[in-house]
């Protein structure tokens, strides 16, 4: 039964500190601009092509990732500032639709860049290595990734909790105009949280498509979507919460892919259902399942938390 | 008096529309007659007809009411399904559900009942999905109707469900809209109509949507747009006439569904993504929110742009050129809605 | 005695710790001008606001001609016929004058979605028309009905407020601060307006207001609440006299720092009470930002 749940379980931790990377970017922006910002997921992908077209480029892997990393932010800065910037005082609803213009755009752009073919993410080393653990054979990125998702959300909130621009992160969230009175530089601040959110989910892109392998277009349409999830699941505007959320969206969906194959080892079905059909499912399910009980999440009242 | 003279205005306006309309009917008929059916005009005119119905039904909603749903894939694609899964000939079904034994439906319905009853179902889907994701604020319901759009994408692959929608695989072979052509014995067309009865459908429904916003319920889900509280205070029941425009609304998107399964001649689930329901918001969002007129103008011309005219970029892949149609129309989404209409500061209570 | 209206018993709203309105019993009764008053900040929009549905308070009923509505929603508190205006003007932004009055007849409607859509409530759809010119006419608002509500001056903006909750056929009228913003002439003719509409439309009306002078023309009798808690009521006269309400108004016997520094408090102080009657006093910064 263990080494029947165990490799899903593994996969579901692994791909659940890959989502909450990204959640964090979500929540983040929406505890600042009150914003779901669409292109997040693209910002991923994004990250996962310019890693691709980086490596082509003959740049040795080493300078790749941290170059990578600050393009990604760079593409955040700039999505800011063209997109959403000018519409800070429009209704909410067109700074969504503008959100969804951007997540379009990037997608189109990649589109025309790759010609839609499935770009081959390099391989990494150490990472990409081969690590048998309890039994499991996985890629050493599976066993990484949660534990630098926790060094970076635990670096996160001490920047939060602990600095000067925590500090006006937390008053901007808690109170846009006030905190504009008290002479904080906003746009620095929503320049900040963006470069922030997109860093990590440049973090994620290296991590994911390290275990994916490909990247096309769409590749990051689905992980944004869930990761989003998980930051709503958690109650958006905490950071905890979307890390909790997407642990535990990572790890069920990841069940749900193996459920066919766990009950039928269990014998508790005599054939596969093809229930690995509602993995994405089970996550858009769980989002309206919360949204109608709870709709400020599992941590959403605790207000101290909010960024 | 003046009433009077308000009346008349609204009405020559309604009679120099109507004629409008009817010339595009005619012209689009004779075209038909002496144009080749392989010209790009007809797929245009086509696909246009079904986009424009989606997005003035999409735009009922996000325009009309004011409730920013991002469902409308979910429904498009439970009109499709409906409509092919009634409308494959019998003969036919041993093929299309070749892995399902032919399937569990045996008997057909004619396409314009299929074609209805496929707007029924998604709008009793709407019903079933509103009472829990109408409760919820602006983009949280946003995100609801998209996820509710993606749990329908993948239930409708379930292989369980195959007897009926033929899980993930193709349905086909129903009838499209090439077989609106009236024909010979010999098989020879005599008169055609492919074009002509889409745009009729789409003509029809577009005109129930704005009869509707033009009679009390449309004034109402205006009011509710303009200011929930204040239409509350005026004795207009927020959740039920919620309900309705997301209910009709789904149901126009289930028949704009159906209606692109006969364009396309194949319906599969996977094609029906969230990039579909972007699409059709950038139509809407393209043509003005809030404008019937605005949306069908834009349907044809985004429709003419990204399989026509543009093509040609995809074609030569010209490295001159950096603007893929749909790219170019990405970029004119932001671009737009920085100043598109209907813009307001709402007060807070 | 005539026929109770209105009644509230006990009405108590908590926001979190805050206790907005407390224990506030009222009673209204057919064919009266009643008015609410208080400094800003007292809690009189809220008790407003559990009147129409809009919260569900704490404690305590609303009881409407009779019947508990507590706890209805606002839709159904208007079909009993309540009708309301706002403080800060809510118009139906994208309608014109005319379309603004004839949405409010909405709820009055027989026809269901279908027979609307398709004209078959034709003879009904008329008759609203019909009703809404009447109604338009009888404001005065005829000749604007084709302009956009929110394109006409403040004060006409205020009459078709009055005017859309007419539409609803009310039988109890209640005004959110109808004078705010309008100058000493307007709100002169608005007083009187309100006793015409009052008697036209066989109406009890429930006011709110910080013009004392409007207050006190037209009101039969007034309460008065400070902090959430009744501390007065009576007629204008009994009410101008009250030492209890001079201390509210006027901050006597209160410590400065306790008070909220806008509205018609801070601008007390600037005429001093010995020179002017209390509460005779202009208030004319009514409309603050709220």
């Amino acid at each position: 039964m263990w080494n029947t749940i165990f490799p899903y379980l593994l996969t579901g931790i692994s791909v659940g500190g890959q989502y909450a990377l990204i959640a964090i970017g979500y929540t983040m922006v929406y505890g600042i601009l009150r914003l779901i910002n669409f292109a997040h997921g693209d910002v991923f992908m994004v990250a996962g092509i310019v890693m691709v077209y980086m490596a082509a480029s003959g740049l040795p892997l080493w300078l790749c990732l941290p170059l990578v990393l600050i393009v990604t932010a760079l593409v955040g800065f700039l999505i800011e500032r063209v997109a959403y910037k000018p519409l800070r005082n429009a209704p909410r609803m067109s700074a969504m639709i503008s959100a969804i213009g951007v997540s379009y755009t990037l997608q189109n752009l990649v589109l025309y860049i790759t010609g839609g073919l499935n770009q081959l993410y390099p391989t990494i080393p150490w990472i990409s290595d081969s690590v048998t653990i309890f039994g499991a054979t996985t890629k050493m990125v599976t066993v990484v990734t949660p534990v630098l998702t926790i060094l970076l959300v635990v670096a996160l909130v001490l920047l939060i909790n602990h600095t000067k621009i925590g500090m006006a992160m937390r008053a901007v969230s808690r109170d846009f105009e006030t905190s504009q009175l008290m002479g904080i530089k906003i746009n620095s601040v929503i320049s900040m949280t963006f470069v922030i959110g997109t860093f990590l989910a440049g973090v994620a892109s290296i991590l994911y498509f390290t275990n994916y392998t490909t990247v096309i277009q769409t590749s990051g349409a689905m992980p944004g979507l869930k990761a989003f999830v998980a930051a709503v699941f958690g109650g958006i505007g905490s950071i905890p919460g979307a890390v909790v959320g997407a642990f535990i969206i990572g790890i069920a969906e990841n069940i749900i892919k193996g459920l066919d194959i766990i009950l039928f080892k269990l014998g508790v079905i005599a054939a596969p259902i093809g229930l690995a059909t509602f993995s994405d499912a089970f996550t858009f399910a769980l989002l309206i399942v919360i949204l109608a009980v709870k709709p400020t999440g599992l941590f959403g009242e605790k207000t101290t938390d909010k960024v | 008096m003046s009433n009077n003279i308000a009346r008349k205005k609204i009405d020559s306006a309604t009679i120099i529309s109507a004629v409008i309309v009817l010339c595009i009917y005619v012209a689009a008929f004779v075209a038909e007659q002496f144009i080749a059916p392989t010209s790009m005009l007809f797929t245009v005119l086509k696909k246009g007809a079904t986009y424009a119905l989606v997005a003035v039904s999409m735009n009922l909603l996000n325009g009309f009411t004011g409730i920013f749903s991002l469902g409308q894939a979910g429904f498009m694609l439970i009109g499709a399904y409906v409509y092919g899964i009634f409308t494959v000939p019998v003969a036919e079904r041993i093929n299309v559900y070749q892995y399902y034994n032919g399937g569990l439906v045996q008997f057909v319905l004619p396409w314009f009942v299929a074609m209805a009853l496929s707007g029924l179902v998604a709008a009793f889907f709407a019903f079933l999905i509103g009472m829990p994701v109408l409760r919820l604020k602006s983009d949280y319901l946003a995100i609801a109707s998209l996820g509710f759009a993606e749990i329908i994408r993948a239930v409708m692959q379930w292989d369980k469900l195959g007897p009926i929608t033929n899980g993930s695989n193709m349905l086909r072979l129903f009838p499209s809209f090439n077989d609106f052509n009236i024909r010979a014995a010999d098989g020879h067309v005599v008169v055609y109509l492919s074009t002509l009865v889409p745009l009729l459908i789409a003509g029809v429904c577009i005109g129930v949507i704005i009869l509707l916003i033009n009679s009390t319920f449309g004034r109402a889900l205006k009011a509710i747009r303009d200011d929930e509280i204040a239409a509350e205070a005026m004795g207009i029941r927020l959740a039920s006439h919620k309900r309705l425009a997301f209910c009709i609304s789904s149901f126009f998107a289930g028949v704009g569904g159906a209606m692109l399964a006969m364009y396309q001649t194949t319906v599969q689930a996977k094609g029906f993504t969230t990039a579909m329901t972007y699409e059709i918001l950038l139509i809407v969002v393209i043509g003005g929110i809030g404008s019937v007129t605005g949306s069908c103008i834009s349907s044809f011309l985004f429709v003419a742009a990204s399989e026509w005219w543009l093509r040609f970029l995809d074609q030569k892949q010209m490295i001159g050129s950096f603007e893929v149609p749909l790219l170019r129309n990405g970029f004119r989404l932001v671009v737009l809605r920085r100043r598109g209409p209907n813009e307001r500061e709402r007060t807070s209570p | 005695m005539s026929e109770n209206v209105l009644h509230l018993d006990h009405l108590t709203m908590r926001f979190g710790g805050v206790v907005a309105v407390n224990d506030l019993s009222m009673d209204i009764n057919k064919g009266e001008i009643v008015a609410l008053i208080g400094p800003n900040g007292a809690g009189k929009t809220t008790a407003f606001n559990m009147v129409t549905g809009v919260y569900t308070p704490t404690e305590g009923k609303v009881v409407l001609n009779g019947q508990d509505v507590t706890g209805k929603r606002p839709d159904e508190i208007t079909k009993l016929g309540v009708a309301r205006t706002f403080q800060n003007i809510r118009l139906f932004s994208s309608m014109t004058v005319f379309d603004n009055v004839l949405t409010a007849k909405h709820l009055r409607r027989t026809s269901n979605f279908l027979t609307a859509t398709f004209r078959l409530n034709a003879a009904e759809e008329k008759h609203m028309r019909e009703e809404t010119e009447k109604l338009l006419r009888e404001v005065d608002l005829y000749d604007l009905k084709d302009e956009m509500a929110t394109s006409l001056p403040y004060g006409k903006q205020r009459l078709l407020e009055i005017a859309r909750a007419l539409a609803t056929q009310p039988k109890l009228l209640l005004l959110d601060e109808p004078a705010a913003g309008m100058n000493p002439q307007e709100t002169e003719e608005l007083g009187a307006f309100i006793k015409q509409i009052k008697d036209r439309f066989d109406l009890t009306v429930f006011l709110i207001e910080h013009h004392m002078n409007l207050v006190m023309g037209i009101s039969d009798r007034i309460y008065v609440i400070d902090f959430g808690k009744h501390i007065a009521e009576g007629t204008p006269a009994e009410v101008q006299d009250n030492p209890a309400v001079i201390a509210a108004y006027l901050g006597v016997d209160e410590d400065e720092s306790g008070l909220p520094s806008e509205g018609p408090r801070a601008s007390a102080p600037a005429a001093p009470p010995e020179a002017r009657g209390p509460l005779k006093v202009e208030t004319r910064g009514g409309k603050g930002v709220q």
